[in-house]
């Protein structure tokens, strides 16, 4: 899975930002992705293209267990958030519904992926390719269970097969 | 080895046990709302499922409706659209909805505990992170996503990872517990562990600090262990919580049996092991405001904003945050916090509306007018809460000092309903999150204690309620 980083800096991006309460009433998925991450970057929208990342630090997606915040991010084109650590809610909403890949990091792939870089992540191998520098990295590999319910797309396609 | 209070009640609803793996944990109490549920409906609509379990999920309204005069229609049409949803949804599949008009209506983990649905050892979910707020009765609660409340209304099941646990121990006696608050304990150690402190964990709260508190301060203790990053958090049933659920309009006919199996099971064993511990003394701990845009952004109502070098402790990440967020909060490194002028005060949400909150703001605000400078609302938990509150006077308190005293619901803690703050106002709040554009976009949000919101609303500014006379 290959494509460009948008880089976030710092900690606890919370959900409040990544989709702001406003917009918790919209049922219309690519109108909630007019406004991800529009409380922190709101160029966001027209920047983001098919098939990017995201990057950040620890305790991504800290706060309310609104589903809408990983739905924003898929539905903008984010296919993986990369972050130190993750809050636990945002990291099954973002399992269960199939919509972006969770990947715990460690702190080289952190401090050494810069804005814009191409990378390419392989979660059979667990090893991210930052394709602009030449450099691999290890991520975390998912749990069985949740390497299934990602294999399979989503929570409910997993238990019914 | 012994057990931990987490792992007892965990162990007592494995379906399916995997080892480094989620496990299936049966569900025993499902709560819904109108904000996260439809989507959820909509997919066992689909598939041609039905609610496993009617009979264990209850439903309220309380994210988006408006906090004025409930005889009037709802003017913001998406909200209404979600609100009438949720009716539909409740009454296709045979749920006990308590609706807009109901004298039960309120926050969900206010009107859960009220109405003796939350039980000690049972699970608990619902698509809202506070749900973490029913640990104070000993229950296991988690917050869920919509994905997950569709497969908890489909199966009465959830995979979960198997948290680690975490024992938090509260020692000491407050001097001025009218001053010094639940809701500044909570604060100071989400200061002091951090917002990612609890990753992964159950956090138990445990020691005479904990022992001395309230059930519902010990229902704010436990409502802000998600701040903490904590995937909940729990206290170990005594008296005083088979005594506050004992009669209520749900509590279970054989209530008495029950309590007998809670005193003699439901508490870590003397052997049990923790993964992490951490301490905090209350002796000598302040009331505490925070200053930044996350809630371990907190600092003592003494002290003043820290600068960013000496708040990240050489953690470039915290360094960049705290500068970010006191560029957003408008704010000087070194202003004593006392001197933070404020525009607008919410007393409210699942975190510290419930009576024993608005009592003690009242002590406050009794015979004192509010600041010229200032908009005040006093938003109960619940309509139950609302009704003891008025059967107090504490309405007339509140409206003979201007406040506004409004209906039950969540409110200006998150801004998707009418009471939000606007852009560049300042807030004194009880809620539970001070993230940007929380409350409203470019709002400004300080956490406080129900006490420390009331004094700021008289002042127009912070001040050391210890200095006050609350008794």
């Amino acid at each position: 899975m290959k494509g460009n980083v948008i880089k976030y800096e710092r900690d606890n991006i919370d959900t409040d930002v990544i989709i702001p309460g406003q917009y918790l009433k919209v049922h219309d998925y690519a109108e909630l992705a007019l406004h991800a991450m529009e409380g922190l970057d709101p160029d966001f929208h027209s920047k983001v293209k098919e098939g990017d990342f995201i990057l950040s630090g620890r305790n991504f997606g800290c706060g309310s267990s609104r589903e809408h915040a990983p739905i924003a991010l898929s539905h903008s084109g984010i296919k993986a958030v990369l972050a130190l650590s993750f809050a636990r809610i945002f990291y099954r909403n973002a399992v269960d519904g199939a919509f972006l890949l969770p990947i715990e990091i460690e702190d080289d792939a952190y401090s050494n992926i810069s804005e814009g870089d191409e990378i390419d992540i392989d979660i059979h191998t667990n090893e991210i390719k930052n394709l602009t520098k030449n450099k691999t990295y290890k991520m975390k590999p998912f749990s069985e269970i949740i390497g299934k319910i990602i294999e399979s797309g989503g929570l409910f396609k997993y238990k019914s097969d | 080895m012994g057990k931990t209070l987490f792992e007892k009640i965990w162990d007592a609803h494995i379906v399916v046990e995997n080892e480094n793996s989620p496990s299936l944990i049966y569900i025993d109490r499902h709560l819904i709302h109108e904000v996260t549920s439809p989507q959820a409906f909509d997919g066992l609509r689909m598939n041609n499922r039905s609610v496993r379990r009617p009979d264990l999920t209850i439903a309220t309204m309380d994210h988006n409706v408006p906090t004025n005069n409930r005889t009037l229609p709802i003017l913001d049409q998406t909200s209404a659209v979600q609100i009438h949803t949720l009716e539909k949804n409740c009454k296709d599949f045979g749920i006990q909805l308590f609706d807009i008009d109901s004298p039960d209506q309120g926050i969900v983990h206010v009107i859960g505990p009220q109405l003796g649905i939350t039980l000690p050892g049972s699970t608990i979910v619902c698509g809202d992170s506070h749900t973490s707020t029913h640990g104070a009765f000993g229950a296991l609660a988690f917050g869920i996503g919509t994905s997950e409340v569709e497969h908890v209304l489909a199966s009465q099941t959830l995979w979960l990872e198997k948290p680690k646990p975490f024992e938090i121990r509260v020692k000491g006696k407050r001097k001025n517990p009218h001053a010094v608050t639940a809701k500044d304990i909570v604060l100071s150690i989400i200061k002091n562990i951090g917002t990612s402190g609890g990753n992964g964990t159950v956090i138990e709260y445990r020691g005479e600090g904990i022992r001395d508190l309230s059930m519902e301060q010990r229902m704010t203790i436990c409502n802000m262990s998600i701040e903490a990053g904590a995937r909940t958090g729990i206290i170990a049933p005594d008296e005083k919580t088979f005594e506050y659920l004992r009669g209520r309009k749900y509590t279970p006919k054989n209530y008495e049996s029950l309590v007998d199996y809670w005193r003699d099971n439901l508490k870590t064993d003397s052997d049990a092991k923790f993964e992490k511990n951490y301490t905090l003394h209350i002796d000598n701990i302040a009331p505490q405001v925070s200053w930044g845009t996350n809630p371990g952004m907190t600092c003592d109502v003494t002290e003043s904003i820290p600068f960013p070098e000496d708040f990240s402790k050489g953690d470039q990440n915290q360094k960049k945050g705290a500068e970010k967020a006191l560029e957003y909060m408008a704010l000087k490194p070194g202003t004593p916090i006392t001197e933070i002028k404020i525009d607008r005060v919410f007393i409210g949400s699942c975190t510290n509306a419930r009576l024993e909150d608005l009592i003690e703001a009242s002590k406050v605000v009794k015979g004192r007018k509010l600041s010229p400078y200032v908009r005040a609302m006093v938003v109960p938990g619940s309509q139950m809460v609302k009704k003891q509150a008025e059967e107090l006077g504490l309405d007339k308190i509140f409206t003979d000092a201007n406040f506004e005293w409004r209906e039950a619901g969540c409110s200006m803690c998150l801004g998707m309903n009418p009471d939000i703050l606007s852009p560049g106002e300042r807030c004194a709040s009880t809620s539970n999150r001070n993230f940007e554009g929380r409350q409203g976009t470019g709002g400004r949000t300080h956490l406080v204690s129900p006490v420390m919101a009331a004094a700021a609303a008289i002042e127009g500014h912070f001040v050391d309620v210890r200095e006050m006379d609350l008794n």
